[in-house]
């Protein structure tokens, strides 16, 4: 399954890679921002403006999304949710790369007995749908923000493994390297200074990938409940949440839903374009 | 070759008992279900008296070894929700899933094949970047969204199709769609890539040499020729599916064994995770088995490094 | 091959289309449950499922009226021969679904599976006052441990199921292929799908109102109540106050909901915590707007109650007052306990409402507190608020009920000391409700009852905020009231004109 995903690359034209980057950048600056953008508390509740759409107006101030079930303003949720799906994705993916890397590099310079451990435990890893490990390892640690990042940092380092164990077999061999080695050189110091910037493409490559990935497994184990918690706001709870009013609130569901789509899809994209860049031999497939 | 399959096999087997232990491991650390079962009321004497007879009082490595020697006797256990074997609840909820599997297949096979080779042969042109945005964005969108959007539109706005449950074949229908997206993407792209790779050869540039327009070559030569990879891809791409029905199943209501591992586990049936784990990563293990076999079957060369 | 496959598609087509309501027969009635039975097997699980299910295959020794009070089923008539002796007269002429007949065998063989430890019933706690039964002659004699004045309102939830089918199949298959003697008998049951009954026309009862009854289950809330509008369902159970008020205006539908025997309340940990200061705890029970939740959140569908139980129970003093809502004076019980910005925790799971934990959150925060809600999956919250007062959070939700309609089995295990529940101890609130428990003359049971809830009202170990609703969404024709105890007979459905 080489090439990956280059197919897409049919999208990544100027003008198309400019406007996904527009949105990221936008979607980012809201998260940064979002104390000062957020135009209320994202957590005041009004029970007598439950449910109310787009545009209501109260006491001067417009609900541009509308609000919640619980009469919160619907777009300082959406605001401040943007935040929770980026830092969630940020740090499990810095979590199970580093993790991922490290046993990977490790397992092929050493080889022997760790080699082995290490690689059938990725075996093993990779055979649990990924989606169900997340779920099994949440019931063991308990939800909420600081743990999803622990559980997918937890459940998503073989895909870095699997790589950095196959580059760094390839780099191992290379003669520089060996002569670092003679030239009394510890094995941390060869990996990280010699095998390391050699095998950091293809990672990064899988770290793109895996971050539009851990954008959706935020929203989705919060989609199930078992995410980030309430109160606190992220898309995919402010969507299970408004489920259930689908018919008769369809702005809370369709709001949230939209900017993760938007989030999903540009990342996607720009990960296509960066991964052309990085992988120049994809570029005529 | 019948060494690389052997190693490879051995492989399978280790994968398998790993998953075999660390669902074990994980659901007994999660905490027993004996709190769950138990009247409100009930003191904790009761509790403690019902975890002794459940057997969930004695060591994780006890009860390991008696599930081992359990499970090598075929025996699955018991739910001690149901009390009916974990067996038995797994096959009457498999119907559902394979179901949505195959509806799911057939969308994604049936959109999915054609649009890549589409944007294979018309490479470079407006109808390959309209497609490249459509596949695209069924990649980009989340299975619960798609699955929220679906219920909106078709149930609740135009009341054409049921907005949730198992009921013929109408109710199967937005599922399907909704499972099938993802996999429908990963189709397009390898039907692309595979497509892209044979008119590139030289027996294409022969037959057009020879007179015979491209429709014909493409149809008569490069199609059969480009199924093998996308054939396996199809196989190891069921596995997919039967993981991402855990979500779909739960948006829709589908009665299927996703939605059985999700409420398992929340009731901490230890039994009936353990079993439903360990037949999806079975089936898993099985299809990149059976790929990996298909390969070096076809590519002597796997062999030598395997 | 191909000719299967359209069969199969032709046929699911026409079982998936709904039929027009009019031509669906008055001979069927459909209903939409949020789960499926997890047993059908009355003797296993205790889930308000399951028991919606199998309580109209099996009778039970006794019975509630549509007032509540306690009624002949199987048992004919009872008598207390001493305070912990009851002797039951056993019906005469019912028969079991395989045509055998019911005996008083049957009755003390039913109550002796369930306490047998081995059995392993999780409903063991709810008889395990009972030594032993007896079948002597045309009668049941049944010891209890001491005198238990709960025994009557527990055996309202005893079935009874027919000692040789049980002894001849086994307990796995009995739960699949349940016999009883109730009004109606399993027909199929599709694990996770539906579960089909069909009427025993020999029942004792009389003439069961519908030829058969299927329970479909059906998690989405939504998607019940658009089964109903479709005709594709003719009751639904559980339905959100959002979704009854919806459902008020449709003039073919009509919403079922009556005040039940659950008790919403608020813990407050009095062992651990800013709380265990008496005067926080007075203060949070005066931040609380019993009257916004009630309006705003359950729309009606709740009533307010003035002590941590229901009128529907026994035990119910209506003369002990709530706490006022007050927010002037619990912020300065706040002040004076020295407790501003103090932080507490509000353990919850997703079996509690989260739009009344969240209001409650912004309530007590209102008075100078900080709360922070803990969101846990229910097992985690169960160790957590069974276990040490330190872990058992400040703040929790709780709708409660023990379904015995009886103070004895709502403040006994909620606050009683060394209760797995309680994190708070008073000797005299324990005096109070052990010697409930220990006598069976009702008027002086209600005397320490009424002492019980006044300490309780000094000491605020809870608050209770409303009595819970059952709400169903049902065909404007459908004719039947929901009773406390969340009991569903179809027995006493019928369709109206």
């Amino acid at each position: 399954m080489t090439g990956g995903a280059t197919w897409r690359s049919r999208l990544s034209v100027p003008w198309v890679v400019a406007v996904v980057s527009a949105i990221l950048l936008a979607i980012v600056v809201m998260a940064v921002l979002a104390p000062l953008v957020s135009p209320a508390d994202p957590a005041r509740q009004t029970l007598i403006a439950r449910l109310r759409p787009p545009g209501y107006v109260a006491n001067g101030f417009v609900y541009r999304f509308g609000t919640d079930e619980l009469g919160r303003d619907l777009l300082s949720r959406v605001i401040w949710g943007a935040r929770a799906s980026l830092v969630v994705a940020l740090l499990s993916v810095a979590v199970s790369l580093s993790v991922g890397a490290l046993l990977g590099m490790v397992a092929a310079w050493k080889r022997g007995w760790i080699e082995i451990v290490v690689m059938r435990l990725v075996d093993i890893m990779l055979s649990i749908p990924a989606i169900l490990l997340a779920v099994l390892t949440v019931a063991v640690l308990g939800p909420g923000f600081g743990k999803l990042i622990i559980v997918l940092g937890l459940t998503r380092w073989p895909r870095y493994t699997r790589v950095a164990y196959a580059q760094t077999l390839q780099v191992a061999s290379l003669p520089y390297i060996k002569a670092a080695e003679l030239g009394g050189a510890g094995s941390l110091r060869i990996l990280s200074r010699h095998v390391l910037p050699n095998i950091a493409g293809p990672l990064l490559v899988v770290a793109t990938a895996e971050f539009g990935l851990m954008i959706l497994f935020e929203a989705g184990l919060s989609f199930l409940g078992l995410g980030i918690q309430p109160p606190q706001p992220s898309w995919g709870s402010i969507m299970s949440s408004g489920r259930q009013y689908v018919e008769r609130a369809w702005w809370i569901t369709l709001f949230p839903g939209a900017f993760l789509f938007l989030l999903v899809l540009s990342v996607n994209v720009l990960g296509d374009w960066l991964r052309d860049r990085l992988d120049p031999r994809s570029r005529n497939r | 070759m019948a060494g690389y399959a052997f190693w490879r096999l051995v492989q399978a087997a280790i994968a398998v008992f790993g998953v075999m232990t660390i669902v074990f491991v994980i659901m007994r650390l999660a905490g027993d279900p004996t709190l769950l079962l138990v009247p409100e009321g009930a003191t904790r004497e009761h509790i403690e008296a019902l975890r002794h007879e459940l057997g969930f009082d004695r060591p994780i490595a006890v009860q390991y070894v008696a599930y081992l020697a359990d499970v090598l006797r075929l025996d699955f256990g018991q739910s001690v929700v149901q009390r009916l074997p974990a067996t038995a609840i797994l096959a009457s909820r498999l119907p559902y899933t394979l179901e949505l599997a195959l509806g799911a297949s057939a969308i994604a096979l049936l959109v999915g094949i054609p649009a890549g080779v589409a944007m294979a042969v018309w490479r470079g042109g407006a109808l390959e970047r309209l497609l490249a945005t459509f596949v695209v964005t069924g990649q980009s969108m989340p299975t619960f969204l798609s699955g929220i959007l679906l219920i909106l539109v078709f149930g609740v706005l135009l009341g054409w199709l049921p907005t949730s449950g198992s009921g013929g074949l109408s109710s199967l229908v937005l599922p399907s769609i909704a499972l099938g997206a993802l996999s429908m993407a990963t189709f397009a792209r390898m039907a692309r890539i595979a497509v892209v790779d044979e008119l590139s050869k030289d027996y294409v540039r022969a037959a057009r040499a020879r007179g015979l327009s491209q429709g014909a070559v493409v149809v008569r030569h490069v199609l059969r020729n480009a199924a093998v990879p996308v054939v396996t891809i199809a196989a190891l791409e069921f596995g997919n599916l039967l993981a991402g029905a855990v979500i779909v199943e739960t948006v829709f209501a589908w009665p299927g064994i996703g939605q059985l591992a999700i409420q398992s586990i929340q009731s901490r049936d230890f039994v009936v995770v353990q079993v439903v784990v360990l037949f999806v990563s079975v089936i898993y293990v099985a299809m990149s088995l059976l790929a990996d076999l298909a390969y070096a079957w076809l590519d002597p060369r796997i062999r030598l490094h395997g | 091959m191909l000719k299967q496959v359209v069969m199969y598609a032709l046929l699911a087509a026409a079982l998936a289309s709904p039929l027009p309501a009019s031509a669906q027969g008055k001979d069927a009635l459909v209903v939409d449950l949020p789960n499926d039975a997890a047993t059908l097997d009355p003797h296993v699980q205790w889930d308000t499922d399951s028991y919606t299910i199998y309580r109209n295959i099996f009778d039970n020794l006794v019975t509630r009226d549509p007032s509540g009070k306690i009624v002949p089923q199987i048992a004919t008539a009872w008598r207390y021969t001493n305070d912990t002796t009851i002797e039951f007269d056993i019906r005469s002429g019912v028969t079991f679904h395989d045509g055998s007949p019911l005996t008083p065998a049957d009755v003390a063989f039913s109550i002796n599976r369930i306490i047998n430890p081995a059995f392993k019933s999780p409903q063991l706690s709810q008889f395990d006052q009972i030594v032993s039964a007896e079948a002597r002659g045309d009668k049941v004699v049944m010891t209890t441990k001491t005198p238990y004045p709960a025994l009557m309102a527990q055996l309202v939830k005893l079935s009874i199921v027919p000692k040789a089918v049980v002894e001849k199949v086994g307990d796995q298959s009995f739960n699949q292929n349940p016999v009883g003697s109730g009004p109606y008998r399993l027909a199929a049951w599709q694990k996770g799908v539906q579960t089909a009954l069909e009427a025993n026309d020999r029942y004792w009862g009389g003439k069961p109102p519908f030829k058969s009854v299927t329970f479909r289950v059906v998690p989405d809330v939504a998607t019940r109540v658009a089964d109903l509008r479709t005709g594709r369902a003719d009751i639904v159970r559980q339905l959100g106050p959002d979704e009854a008020t919806a459902l008020k205006s449709e003039s073919q539908l009509q919403v079922l909901a009556g005040p039940t025997e659950r008790i919403g309340y608020m813990f407050i940990n009095a062992q651990s915590g800013p709380t265990a200061d008496v005067r926080v705890r007075r203060a949070i029970a005066q931040a609380i707007d019993q009257k916004a939740i009630i309006e705003a959140l359950l729309q009606g569908y709740g009533d307010p109650v003035n002590i941590v139980l229901t009128p529907a129970n026994f035990g119910y003093v209506s003369d002990v007052p709530g706490y006022e809502f007050n927010l002037a004076k619990a912020k300065a019980l706040v002040k004076e306990a020295g407790a501003e910005g103090a932080s507490l925790t509000f353990l919850t799971s997703p079996a509690y409402d989260r739009r009344v934990v969240e209001a409650l959150q912004q309530m007590v925060q209102e008075i100078g507190l900080k709360v922070e809600i803990v969101a846990l999956d229910h097992p985690t919250f169960l160790r957590r608020r069974q276990g040490r007062p330190d872990e058992a959070g400040s703040l929790s939700l709780g709708r409660w009920s023990c379904a015995c309609q009886d103070a004895d089995g709502v403040i006994f295990p909620l606050f009683r000391t060394g209760s797995i529940w309680a994190k708070y101890s008073n000797p005299a609130f324990d005096d109070a409700v052990d010697n409930a428990r220990k006598i069976l003359d009702e008027k002086q049971r209600l005397a320490f009852y009424r002492k019980a809830f006044e300490i309780l009202r000094e000491d605020v170990p809870g608050i209770g905020i409303y009595q819970d609703y059952a709400i169903y969404g049902a065909r404007k024709e459908l004719q039947w009231k929901p009773t406390p105890n969340e009991a569903f007979f179809i027995m006493d459905m019928k369709w109206g004109k």
